[in-house]
């Protein structure tokens, strides 16, 4: 009986041992890789081949640094590498609330901001974060089944169910959500932030009962409005952009008149193995030309003000006009505060 | 004293990866859950204040209740049905049975949204049918849920069902027959009491797995089935507070324990 307890009890030390050792073997391997490689954690699909071509490819080519792409960036990742002190993270391709997030919790290495050309950028890099580009959310409809003055076009009409009856779509989240119903509501876009949360959710119950979808995969925003479930839909002027070329059914419009601008950042992750590569490559990043080569791919706007010229035509008819005061750029540092207390309300009342 | 001691050699190699894979990383859970070394109830006495846990924590008992009585049902007539065939038969229908319980859930998950989907298969058909009259709702609601987890589920309830239904002495019917009892009622009074230890085997491991599902009501149910896991994942991932996220995690653990707890307590008074 005794000798049976010594034996599993060793057995349980040298387990022990070996899960304690393990990160120590596997650890020397990234460094092993250092200097000539990086890895970039980006968004998977088309989104991930546009930034291959318009912005890594180039950059392998001028550096010779080798971009290893991880799909999904996620931030509870980079708490438990961070924490661990285990970084395999470079870069991170962060929507505007994450980043901020991550900014908060002390996740990126501050930014040199004497490698950029800050004069060039429509939006100021903060301390640890470099805007990538700017996203357009907006009301979308379908143009064969509602023609001119027979659908919203701004936030306050997409809330009017009188004048526009039907379904619509929302995220699934508060962000962009309260906002699209404070500007309902007739807060002005400069007075938008700090939100007033309690207004916001009374805007909201009024337009509840007629949000057939809160939306968690972006791709559903265009496919509820094609197949006829949704009569309008809150969505992205990019999407609409590239879906609505490839389709053969339906003729999907956006309209420019109010937008909601999002910001998408790249940061170096805190402790990043390979920091300097990581640097060279934001720098890489904001160049005009680079800049103009990916959005014109990825159907954003560019943060370099001297790359909007280099778009297509095309290209450029796509961007909101930011000059336009009817336009609200989503604040991420009050997200970054708020989204936790908000989002957990905001799911409470979505269930009620 | 001598089975123990032979139990013990087999169990061991299997306890010490139980050890070292599940309950060291689960103490580490439960130290985040209280905060590490300050030891504080803090997470926990705000998810028992907090109204999105009281409903998700109800969503989750009417959805792990309902699919695993669905599932019960239904796994009950194929272990009822493949008990009474010639054993090279069950064989080939226990395949039938094995095949879904063999893939991958998310395959599975994506299969039913081409068959419950607006535009998908039985939709289709109904439109067909009907001339574009009728279409139901499947997806992305309670019924899609209910579907996907009855689907995932059943097998597990025909192979202990199957297994009590099998270990009945054939005698037991005979003689009930003799007696000159019809077939209902040797179902009532024979099939049906004689399984029951696989019953309550098939309902407590189908509900214990019906607690925690993840992956299913994520991609097949809406923002009103969302169960506890899923409340997980938002504290995990978005909310980044990991504090919660091992609370709610513990309170889930205790749930299972008292489920397991029960139908061993349960065993060992009918052992007795």
């Amino acid at each position: 009986m005794k000798k049976h307890v010594t034996l599993s009890r060793r057995k349980v030390l040298a387990g022990l041992t070996g899960a304690v050792a393990a990160p120590m073997i596997i650890r020397p391997g990234s460094a092993l890789a250092q200097s000539n490689s990086m890895t970039f954690v980006t968004w998977g699909g088309a989104y991930r081949d546009s930034v291959v071509k318009g912005v890594i490819e180039p950059f392998t080519a001028e550096t010779g640094i080798e971009v290893n792409i991880v799909d999904t960036p996620d931030l509870a990742k980079v708490k438990a590498q961070v924490m661990t002190g285990n970084v395999e993270w470079d870069v991170f391709d962060a929507p505007g609330a994450m980043g901020a997030s991550g900014e908060k919790e002390g996740y990126w290495e501050p930014l040199d901001e004497s490698m950029l050309d800050v004069d060039d950028m429509t939006l100021a890099p903060t301390e640890t974060l470099m805007p990538f580009y700017t996203w357009a959310g907006g009301i979308a409809w379908d143009a064969d089944r509602f023609g001119e003055g027979e659908h919203p076009t701004t936030f306050a009409e997409y809330f009017d169910l009188e004048k526009f009856p039907g379904l619509r779509t929302f995220r699934d989240r508060p962000s962009e959500t309260l906002e699209a119903a404070l500007l309902a509501d007739g807060v002005a876009p400069a007075d938008v932030y700090p939100l007033d949360v309690e207004r916001a959710f009374a805007k909201l119950d009024e337009i509840k009962s007629q949000v057939a979808s809160w939306v968690s995969a972006t791709p559903q925003t265009i496919a509820l409005l094609r197949t006829g479930e949704v009569d309008f839909s809150y969505t992205y002027a990019s999407r609409v952009r590239t879906t609505g070329a490839q389709s053969e059914s339906g003729n999907i419009q956006f309209s420019f008149d109010q937008t909601l601008n999002g910001l998408e950042y790249l940061a170096v992750v805190k402790g990043a193995p390979n920091k300097e590569n990581a640097m060279r490559f934001l720098e890489f990043a904001m160049r005009p030309e680079i800049q103009a080569a990916t959005m014109e791919l990825l159907g954003n706007a560019p943060v370099s003000k001297s790359a909007v010229p280099m778009l297509t035509e095309d290209s450029q008819s796509w961007l909101p006009d930011l000059s336009d005061p009817d336009h609200l750029v989503l604040n991420d540092a009050w997200w970054a505060d708020n989204f936790e207390e908000v989002s957990r309300r905001f799911k409470e009342w979505v269930l009620i | 004293m001598r089975d123990f001691r032979q139990a013990s050699i087999f169990v061991t190699p299997a306890a010490i990866i139980a050890i070292c894979i599940s309950a060291l990383p689960l103490l580490y859970i439960f130290y985040t859950s209280v905060e590490g070394p300050d030891f504080s109830l803090g997470s926990y006495i705000s998810i028992i204040k907090s109204t999105l846990f009281h409903r998700t924590l109800s969503t989750t008992m009417v959805i792990a209740v309902s699919s695993s009585a669905l599932s019960l049902l239904i796994g009950y007539v194929i272990a009822l049905h493949l008990a009474r065939q010639p054993a090279k038969r069950r064989a080939f229908l226990l395949i039938l049975v094995l095949l879904p319980f063999w893939t991958s859930v998310l395959v599975k998950c994506y299969a039913f949204t081409i068959i419950l989907g607006r535009t998908g298969i039985i939709n289709s058909a109904l439109d067909a049918i009907s001339g574009g009259q009728l279409s139901m709702s499947l997806l992305l609601n309670r019924t899609g849920v209910l579907i996907g987890m009855t689907n995932y589920l059943t097998p597990f309830v025909v192979f202990p069902v199957l297994a009590s239904l099998l270990a009945i002495d054939p005698a037991v019917y005979r003689s009930a027959s003799i007696m000159g009892a019809r077939p209902a009622r040797i179902f009532w009074t024979v099939t049906l009491p004689m399984s029951v230890p696989g019953i309550i085997a098939a309902l407590a491991s189908v509900f214990v797995m019906a607690l925690s599902f993840f992956i299913i009501p994520a991609l097949l149910g809406g923002p009103r089935d969302a169960m506890l896991s899923n409340l997980v994942d938002f504290y995990t991932r978005e909310a980044l507070d990991w504090n919660t996220a091992a609370a709610i995690g513990m309170i889930l653990l205790g749930m299972t324990l008292i489920v397991v707890g029960t139908v061993y307590a349960r065993n060992r008074r009918a052992a007795l």
